[in-house]
């Protein structure tokens, strides 16, 4: 099959209901990650969700729209991280395929892999157009690394694995969980998620 | 739910394309255009455009919120550990303000503030429904502006839904409070009915989408009719140009 048949299929109408009610499951479950107070964000599950699904590319689209609708609802600085997002969505869909996604103890490597992939294109946006900044707690870590001696750079890549890497790690391992716990009926209209669930 | 005001001003009425290649404009002068003075000449035009616009309080205070965290952190950072401070300017305790500091923290928050004053002049003022239509009829997919409507119409429903289910649980005795391991386990008790309800609904509406010839093939006409006039199709012209120079300009600069 050609890519473009392949992209075809990987956008079916039942892919595309499935996008907006995965972009919303972002910012929802955002939200009560933060309700609870937990050290996590949780912002990303719907991505690497329906990455599980559809496949790498449907898994970017829906990582881009993600912080383009929050960039239109609530604040505009969100819209500069979408690559990271979309790096999120691709990855996650890429490990899938590769089948590391099978398996409970996968899904956290791959939760490990997807944090480490992020932070490839967040520190350089973070750095060159934020100066490294946040406007929140995690800017207190980067400025003790920066007055022990560290250069920006690297103080930020800590920040940010730091940050991520417990997040990512729980959101595959939910992610993984959900596509198990889901009817076989309902999988059986996504192709791509026998890399997870098996035949 | 959207940043959008519904009241009717002058740039209310303009094309939504005009807004945005503004921003765009704006943008490729933050970030390609000289530095110095200029990004906060256009964070003020930008200013005097949203109080012609009826929007002026509503703007600010956006702005403010977004951007005072970080402005406040970019001065903190760079003011007193930026590596490559060279000049003192004071010092407080055992930290030093340095001048090259304070220098990289004005150029990176008056870039920061006139991309997000720009950005929230178009997002107030426009309906997203309306700005999805003008890119819709210049050749965005179809598919994508449902995708991105049909977010913002699902959004609210969901949030409630959430809401709801949370009360429910709370109502059969679970704690959503105390400590960490406490609040971690209430998590799975209010993902598991969210998300698998809300994955089985979205099958429904596949089945309607289809049946209603969705993904039918050719033209299609839109009940929405935006005003549009030469004037605005000239100023698009003007600022498009203006990108290409500004780019021009910067790749020319790095040959010579």
């Amino acid at each position: 099959m050609n890519f473009k048949d392949r992209l075809q299929q990987d956008f079916s109408t039942m892919t595309l209901v499935l996008i907006p009610v995965a972009i919303v499951l972002n910012i929802v479950v955002g939200q009560i990650a933060s309700t609870l107070s937990l050290p996590i964000f949780l912002d990303s599950i719907g991505t690497v969700l329906i990455a599980l699904l559809a496949g790498p590319w449907v898994g970017a689209l829906t990582g881009l729209l993600t912080n383009l609708i929050w960039g239109l609802i609530s604040d505009p600085i969100t819209a500069a991280f979408a690559p990271v997002a979309m790096v999120i969505g691709l990855v996650a869909g890429l490990l899938a395929r590769a089948g590391l996604f099978r398996q409970w103890w996968q899904a956290i490597l791959s939760g490990a892999i997807i944090a480490i992939a992020l932070s490839f294109v967040a520190v350089p946006i973070r750095v060159y157009m934020f100066g490294g900044v946040t406007g929140s707690g995690a800017d207190f870590v980067t400025a003790y690394l920066l007055a022990v001696g560290r250069d920006l750079f690297s103080s930020v890549i800590i920040t940010v694995i730091s940050s991520n890497l417990l997040d990512k790690v729980v959101t595959a391992v939910l992610a993984w969980a959900i596509v198990k716990a889901l009817s076989k009926r309902f999988v059986a209209r996504f192709p791509r998620a026998t890399a997870v669930v098996g035949n | 739910m959207t940043l959008y005001l519904s009241t009717n001003g002058p740039l209310h009425r303009l094309h939504p394309l005009t807004k945005l290649t503004w921003l765009l404009a704006v943008l490729a002068a933050a970030l390609l255009g000289p530095s110095g003075w200029l990004p906060l000449g256009l964070f003020l035009v930008a200013w005097l455009l949203a109080a012609w616009g009826g929007v002026g309080r509503v703007w600010l205070g956006r702005n403010g919120r977004i951007l005072l965290p970080l402005i406040l952190m970019l001065f903190v950072i760079h003011g007193f550990f930026n590596p490559n401070g060279q000049t003192p300017l004071l010092t407080l305790w055992r930290l030093t303000l340095t001048q090259e500091g304070v220098a990289y923290a004005f150029l990176l928050s008056s870039r920061l503030a006139t991309i997000v004053g720009a950005a929230l002049l178009l997002l107030l003022t426009t309906h997203p429904g309306d700005l999805l239509t003008a890119l819709t009829e210049r050749g965005l997919p179809p598919a994508l502006a449902y995708i991105i409507s049909s977010t913002l119409y699902i959004l609210p429903q969901m949030q409630s839904k959430a809401t709801a289910i949370l009360q429910a649980q709370q109502a059969r005795g679970l704690e959503t409070e105390g400590s960490l391991w406490r609040r971690a386990r209430a998590l799975l008790p209010l993902l598991a009915p969210l998300v698998l309800g809300a994955l089985v609904d979205s099958e429904e509406r596949a089945i309607a989408l289809e049946s209603r010839g969705f993904r039918v093939r050719g033209p299609k006409s839109s009940l929405v009719e935006l005003p549009d006039s030469p004037g605005q199709r000239w100023l698009r012209a003007g600022l498009l140009l203006g990108i290409l120079l500004l780019i021009g300009w910067r790749v020319w600069r790095l040959f010579a």
